[in-house]
């Protein structure tokens, strides 16, 4: 663990020690490192699970791809975010790299945490970075909007979940992650245990997010620079999910009665938000609002809590993260071409720019869940356990599937087919940087195919 | 007549059809001609910005500005109404009552058939 932590920590010396000529190939050499020294994390040879472990952190399968990923994306982050910051001064290209490496720390420390309190630390630190890079490099005056719903939707969520964590740690005398599934069920009065589950369980369902509570997300997603958009979706959602999956083990038989509600908003919720997709006008809105409906299917399939409810997750949880980072940079190419988000006004591009194309033809596919792409694995496994859980899951599950292939597509037409705008002149060619971006989100994913059983967490054995 | 004058070979709109004058009153045509002179000015900017060998930027639309600004932000300019309020519990709150009541039924009917052995798996 500490061959990733340090490179990353120091990560900070050698931005604001580096000329201004090597910053970027530099930072981008030492996070490309580090990414493929995680790499080495999905090794896992012990029997218990737990890797790498040490007094505070360890690694386990369900922690592993999700560790993996928030290190492949910080060299993504940075090839994306190239072009835009080429134009500020010095000083606040290196606080931005700062910021990202930062927010990479205390990712890969929430991940790899063992306590739970660390975790919970780590999952508020997290939000300070976003909130930073989203207020100051967002590109329209509603980013200060869009930062303070992020900000207060996470902070109201987590407040609760602190309170419920000193509880289950005087009761129980451990929060470690390795002791509670062992531990005695809390014995508290009935309303109160309601409470106390509502407690832990709200700060992630605000997270992930869940249907009700989504508010922020497509603010905070449209408003972020092309890298707060890339880590906020793929990884910090993410987060949600990993944190309800530690939690659901402490839970358990209180959560029989008190999954029905979340689970119902959880899959409306795909539904809703997916017709929402179809009437959107602006392209990163669009691609925000199907993360909110992947994420409700996979709350759906972690309120369940069966063995292939889990892994679905897990892997909808890597594939969606690689797949939206994508379709997030293919729109950052749009945006830094025509300095708009409407889809209208960036049509046709199939003809101006179609090398592009592929990479949006395999994002989309990605996104609507293609066989044999992962996405569908994890789409699959969560609507069949959601069907052995109550048959008419897959009623809605079914229509949500549906709508997710009509706005992907929809997007890819909208974006590639068409006539191209007559008035539109200066589109440069796509770069390499853009290329090479690109591949390094697409690659992965379609790897993911030939062995999956990598994201399978506690199940792959 | 307004100052507007049109190419020398351009037909003539409708309105400004000298065979179509007989039956229109004056402040009519000298509406019409003056609403045409706008357009002829908006045409005209387009088409200077369109050939300004200059321009690397698209051309603004106000129009689309505004349509998409509309677009992105109906909560500002929500009232409730009645059909409002009956479309906001259709799809928003009757859904999940409804569903959690589907729900709630189906998995206590076969837990109860699983419990007295009749749930064939």
């Amino acid at each position: 663990m500490l061959k990733i932590l340090i490179p990353t920590l120091f990560l900070l010396p050698t931005t604001w020690l580096t000329s201004s000529k090597w910053l970027w190939p530099t930072a981008l050499t030492q996070s490309m490192l580090i990414a493929l020294g995680s790499i080495t994390w999905l090794n896992n040879t012990t029997d218990t699970g737990w890797t790498a472990l040490n007094s505070y952190i360890g690694t386990d399968p369900l922690s592993t791809p999700l560790l993996v990923l928030s290190c492949w994306l910080l060299p993504l982050m940075l090839l994306a975010s190239q072009n835009h910051l080429s134009s500020e001064p010095m000083n606040r290209q290196r606080m931005y790299i700062t910021l990202l490496a930062t927010l990479q720390l205390f990712l890969i420390l929430a991940f790899g945490a063992t306590e739970m309190i660390m975790f919970y630390v780590m999952f508020e630190a997290t939000l300070i970075p976003t909130l930073l890079v989203i207020t100051r490099w967002g590109n329209q005056t509603e980013r200060l909007n869009a930062g303070t719903y992020f900000l207060f939707y996470t902070l109201a969520g987590s407040l609760p979940l602190l309170v419920a964590l000193l509880m289950l740690q005087n009761n129980t005398g451990t929060l470690s992650l390795l002791i509670i599934p062992y531990a005695k069920p809390l014995l508290l009065m009935p309303f109160g245990s309601k409470i106390w589950w509502a407690a832990c369980m709200i700060a992630f369902l605000v997270k992930m997010p869940l249907y009700g509570m989504h508010l922020w997300l497509p603010k905070a997603h449209v408003e972020a620079p092309v890298a707060g958009s890339m880590v906020l979706a793929a990884v910090l959602l993410k987060l949600g999910g990993y944190g309800m999956m530690r939690l659901m083990i402490v839970l358990d038989p209180l959560s029989k009665e008190m999954v029905y509600p979340f689970i119902v908003l959880a899959l409306w919720g795909v539904i809703m938000t997916g017709s929402i997709c179809l009437r959107q006008t602006d392209l990163k809105s669009l691609i925000a609002y199907s993360s909110v409906s992947h994420m409700g299917l996979v709350a759906g399939g972690i309120l369940i809590q069966t063995p292939w409810g889990f892994t679905g997750a897990l892997i909808l949880m890597i594939a969606h993260g690689l797949a939206s980072s994508a379709l997030f940079c293919l729109a950052n190419t749009n945006y830094e071409r025509t300095h708009s988000r409407t889809m209208l006004l960036a049509r046709g591009l199939q003809i101006a720019l179609p090398l592009m194309t592929t990479w949006w033809f395999i994002a989309s596919l990605a996104n609507l869940a293609l066989p044999p792409l992962p996405n569908l694995m994890g789409e699959l496994m969560i609507l069949t356990s959601l069907f052995n859980w109550s048959a008419w899951t897959l009623i809605l599950t079914g229509i949500g599937t549906l709508i997710t292939a009509a706005y992907s597509l929809y997007m890819f037409l909208m974006s590639q087919r068409g006539p191209l705008p007559q008035h539109m002149l200066a589109l440069p060619p796509s770069y390499t940087r853009e290329h090479l971006l690109m591949a390094l989100h697409l690659i992965p994913l379609l790897l993911i195919i030939l062995k999956p059983t990598l994201l399978w967490g506690w199940f792959a054995c | 007549m307004a100052d507007y004058r049109e190419a020398p070979l351009a037909t003539r709109p409708k309105t400004l059809d000298p065979n179509e004058y007989f039956n229109l009153s004056p402040d009519y045509r000298r509406a019409e001609a003056e609403r045409a002179a706008l357009r002829a000015g908006l045409k005209r900017q387009y088409q200077l910005q369109l050939n300004n060998p200059h321009r690397k930027e698209l051309i603004e639309d106000p129009a689309l500005n505004r349509w998409v600004y509309a677009r992105a932000n109906p909560y500002n300019h929500f009232k409730a109404t009645k059909k409002t309020s009956l479309l906001g519990a259709l799809f928003g709150v009757a859904p999940l009552f409804i569903l959690y009541y589907v729900f709630k039924t189906d998995r206590v009917r076969s837990f109860n058939w699983m419990c007295a052995g009749l749930w064939v798996c």
